[in-house]
């Protein structure tokens, strides 16, 4: 189908179905899941699809309305509902959409080969996977491991004039197992994602992290409630920057539900830390040459050491505040509007090993994974589930399960006192490991 | 790996955008196809789903998914038409609507299964999706599919007043109330966020047994969340309400009520005071708090993790699991209700489900795999998103029976801990059965009575030892509202009444 010739026809039909502006965002997707247990495949999910969202404004008020079918009929019909609805809403002078015709320079989005290899090939890969991650005595057993892929273009067309079209694939490769020893039972999984086939990790590697996972927490030992250093690893850093990052959201800060609303140019956290958003990186899985609603990405630092430099904005929000849009109009697809959201997002890396920031800790846990909904954005409250291991004078001395961790955000950001150098970017958020001086443990 | 943690989402508002309107991906449909579809959407009545497929045709993709060999094929076809209306700061910020359409076919052969599926919905897509599917069943066993006719299932779900039927202006009625009231409780709410969303889920049901089901499913879900600020402190609250019903769910549930009792945990929360960190008794109060033994036992519970022998409670029916005072249920057939379904997504009807009973576990959740590799019966859980994705065993509406405590009793007896009025939501580990939830509003515990407001804490443990320690279980059985996610989404209640758990980890920011 020639998703361009459609897109412009109902472009140029917009005004004439009441909309005084609206945007057009197709996309078309194909996705294969495999997914095997025990060396068997458990089960192959495969789809091809296609949609369209229509974002209309009328007399200053926004509707939305979106579709599966790529009719004539059923686009014009569902495009006037959202004309309908959106009369339904209240005017606001910043419902505007982006005329920014510049597309950012983003490579390696795309990977014609991912498609190229062969169905065989890809469920030996996931079943190879999985054997690699058992030849550990102490795993006893496979929650089962799973190749993934998809490919997909985005179509973003406005009545200001741009239609934009970027294609990008994805691919990811994953294994959970278990350990088990007595009645005691531990789960560890690790997967990886890329852009492209050739550079998915090394299958040995991603099993030995899985297994690892698994059985290094073995015999836990529970330690007294109490105050002392916390080492997140990489694997973790997630679980804390998420709360920040969603802080950072220009509409947030409008609505006065950040807990950095009143940051700006001041300083949070400690001046170890960095935080840059990144759509521009090569191959790298949230980078994209336009955001959700077709907006030019960048990259873009929001915090420098310690202080908070920019808010992200979609393209409404930016007109509310006064700012520009920063290009981080979100999409979760063609069924929703943009919201904001982050790209790449790294913490820049610091000049401690983990293993000196291990051996410069007293009394410290190492926090290997961290449950919970990590910090609120809105009050910076944050308390979660740990495990992970007890350090006693700079030394590893046994794993620990079932503690709580929790605190302030900004007494913990304030606290980072040494900032590893081992950025690991197989995470959506990199992060390298870094010690917060004091937070509050609670165990027995 | 996704599979490892079972969440129910506290649903943030732009998540929400996200998973409410779930749907779509596809091709193309023929004009009269999209003709009878539309139309049925716009009455929200219409058996919408069929879709012009006849049985004729479901017989012979059925037949086609199993030609290489294999036990079992299904198809299902859906249609879903969505509204979806968010206010916030007193404002309609934007409305949406959304139609969308899909059919797969699932093959299963031994213990592989697979699945396609088109959204174009044509005899030929139909026959190329159980080609795809039946990729899995080469050199299977084979069998002879039965030709489809009508079952016959029992219905729990009664509509008074069709989403169809009803104007949008009633629908931003309904909103503008809740707001009003919300910002009308007190000066320090200084926001309301009201998301306003129903469907019509038509569904069509056939397998390679026989069975042919066609039915169509509304839901309403109405979420009022408020954020207070008295220039010291802030607390965004939430209140939710869902049915699978019509328009009248407000009836019985004003918009007014539902926004009030968001306003008021704002208010309450504002004085909210550092946690305690530690191991410490826990009363938790009736309703949506089932969510912790959703997660805890719930998830743990469901039978395919039990089939491949990794789940917590494996081997373990028949014994003593939990104390004598904890029975829980599963129950498709509570009239009405969020995750009540008349029949699951494979067409098997849904039951009461008794899981543990006086602490004695009785049986698992399953869906038609996961029933065969165990060799038990089906439960009626085999639930689904949308026609992207296999039915897996879910649960539809679980709680802790109620038990003869007094609610009152249970805090009055209780010396020292956190009293927990509402929880967020958790995840749980479903081979370890190791859990987390956040507290939403929880106050401490001091000689038998609620004192202070304490700040969201996490409260976590293992599936075995909490259910083990829950030693009161009230008589005031009441339930909520959730989205529990495993991979793909499922509409849920989670209940109880009050409870007392003894020694729960809690994580609190002081000692």
């Amino acid at each position: 189908m020639d998703y361009i010739k459609l897109i412009n026809s109902l472009v140029s039909k917009a005004k004439g179905f009441g909309a005084d502006a609206a945007e057009i965002y197709l996309e078309t997707g194909r996705n294969l899941s495999i997914q095997v247990q025990d060396g068997e495949i458990e089960t192959i999910e495969e789809a091809y699809s296609a949609g369209v969202g229509f974002r209309v404004i009328v007399e200053g008020k926004m509707g939305f309305s979106h579709c599966n079918e790529l009719t004539n009929d059923a686009l014009e019909d569902t495009f006037k509902r959202a004309v309908a609805f959106a009369k339904l809403t209240t005017a606001d002078p910043n419902n505007v959409l982006p005329d920014n015709k510049d597309i950012t320079q983003v490579n390696g989005l795309y990977d014609a080969e991912i498609i190229k290899v062969s169905m065989e090939k890809k469920i030996k890969m996931a079943i190879d996977l999985e054997k690699l991650a058992m030849k550990d005595p102490r795993i006893t057993k496979s929650s089962g491991a799973s190749y993934g892929e998809g490919m997909g273009e985005v179509y973003i067309a406005n009545t200001n004039g741009f239609l934009k079209v970027y294609k990008s694939t994805g691919c990811s490769i994953g294994v959970s197992v278990v350990a088990e020893k007595g009645e005691q039972k531990n789960t560890g999984g690790e997967s990886c994602s890329r852009r492209y086939f050739a550079d998915l990790k090394p299958l040995g590697e991603i099993a030995e992290k899985a297994s690892r996972k698994a059985w290094e927490l073995l015999d836990p030992v529970m330690i007294p409630t109490q105050k002392a250093a916390v080492i997140f690893d990489p694997d973790v850093a997630g679980s804390i920057f998420g709360g920040i990052l969603a802080a950072l959201n220009g509409e947030r800060v409008l609505q006065g539900a950040s807990f950095l609303k009143d940051y700006l140019d001041k300083p949070f956290a400690s001046p170890l830390l960095t935080i840059v958003d990144d759509a521009t990186r090569d191959r790298g899985m949230a980078s994209a040459p336009f955001d959700g609603e077709g907006f030019p990405t960048c990259k873009q630092i929001l915090v420098e050491q310690g202080v908070v430099k920019a808010f992200i904005y979609n393209t409404i929000v930016a007109k509310r505040a006064g700012k520009k849009s920063t290009g981080n109009a979100s999409r979760g697809g063609f069924t929703s509007l943009p919201g904001v959201g982050t790209h790449n997002v790294i913490v820049r890396p610091g000049e401690s090993t983990p293993a000196q920031i291990i051996k410069a800790t007293n009394k410290g846990l190492l926090l290997k994974e961290v449950t919970g909904y990590g910090i609120d954005p809105v009050t910076g409250n944050f308390s979660g589930g740990a495990t992970g291991f007890w350090i006693e004078n700079g030394v590893i001395k046994h794993p620990v399960q079932g503690v709580t961790i929790a605190g302030n955000a900004f007494d913990i950001m304030k606290n980072i006192d040494m900032m590893g150098n081992d950025l690991d970017y197989n995470r959506g958020m990199a992060a390298p490991t870094f010690r917060v001086k004091e937070m509050q443990i609670g165990g027995k | 790996m996704s599979t490892n943690q079972y969440i129910v989402r506290d649903i943030p508002r732009r998540k929400f955008l996200e998973l409410s309107v779930k749907g779509g991906l596809v091709l193309a449909a023929s004009s009269p196809l999209l003709t009878q579809f539309l139309s049925s959407c716009s009455n929200g009545s219409a058996s919408a789903a069929g879709l012009g497929i006849d049985k004729a045709t479901i017989d012979k993709v059925i037949a086609k998914a199993l030609e290489k060999g294999g036990d079992f094929a299904d198809v299902y076809i859906e249609n879903r038409a969505s509204r979806q209306i968010v206010m916030e700061e007193s404002k309609f910020k934007s409305g949406l609507y959304g139609i969308s359409q899909g059919a797969g076919v699932r093959v299963i052969s031994g213990n592989k299964t697979g699945y396609a599926y088109t959204e174009e919905i044509t005899e030929a897509n139909l026959l190329r999706a159980a080609e795809v599917a039946s990729y899995v069943a080469k050199n299977g066993k084979k069998s002879t599919p039965v030709n489809v006719s009508d079952a016959k299932r029992l219905s729990f779900i009664t509509v008074k007043h069709p989403l169809g039927d009803i104007d949008d202006a009633k629908r931003i009625e309904i909103m503008k109330r809740a707001d009003q009231a919300a910002m009308d409780y007190d000066k320090r709410i200084k926001m309301a966020m009201i998301n306003y969303y129903d469907e019509v889920r038509g569904r069509v049901i056939a397998n390679s047994e026989g069975i042919y089901l066609q039915d169509e499913l509304p839901m309403m879900f109405f979420i009022v969340q408020t954020m207070s600020d008295d220039g010291k402190a802030r607390h965004m609250s939430r209140e939710r309400l869902s049915r699978h019903m019509g328009f009248e769910m407000f009836d019985e549930f004003t918009p007014e009520m539902v926004a009030k009792r968001a306003a008021r945990e704002a208010i309450a929360m504002l004085d909210a005071q550092d946690a305690p960190a530690g191991i410490m008794d826990v009363v938790m109060q009736n309703g949506w708090g089932g969510v912790l033994v959703h997660e805890a036992v719930g998830h743990p519970l469901e039978a395919d993790n039990i089939a491949k022998k990794i789940g917590a409670f494996t081997g373990k029916v028949g014994q003593k699991v939990a104390s004598d005072v904890f029975t829980m249920v599963d129950d498709g057939t509570i009239p009405n209700a969020r995750g009540t379904i008349n029949f699951d997504d494979e067409g098997t009807q849904t039951k009461r489900n008794v899981l543990i009973e006086k602490g004695v576990l009785k049986g698992y959740m399953s869906d038609i795999l996961s029933a065969k590799q165990l060799g038990m019966e089906r439960t009626g859980n085999g639930r689904r998103e949308s026609y992207q994705y296999i039915p897996i065993p879910r649960m539809t509406n679980t709680f802790i029976d109620k038990g003869s405590s007094d609610p009152a009793e249970i805090l009055s007896s209780t010396k020292k801990g956190i009293y927990v009025q509402s929880l967020s939501g958790g995840s749980v580990n479903p081979v370890t059965g190791v859990f987390n939830f956040t507290c939403r509003e929880a106050y401490i515990i001091e000689n038998g009575k609620k004192t202070v407001p304490i700040k969201g804490a996490t409260l976590i443990g293992s599936c075995l030892q909490v259910i083990s320690n829950i030693d009161a279980v009230g008589n005031d059985l009441d339930f909520g509202p959730g989205i529990c996610g495993k991979g793909q989404n499922a509409e849920v209640d989670a209940g109880m009444p009050t409870v007392r758990i003894r020694g729960i980890n809690v994580g609190g920011s002081r000692a």
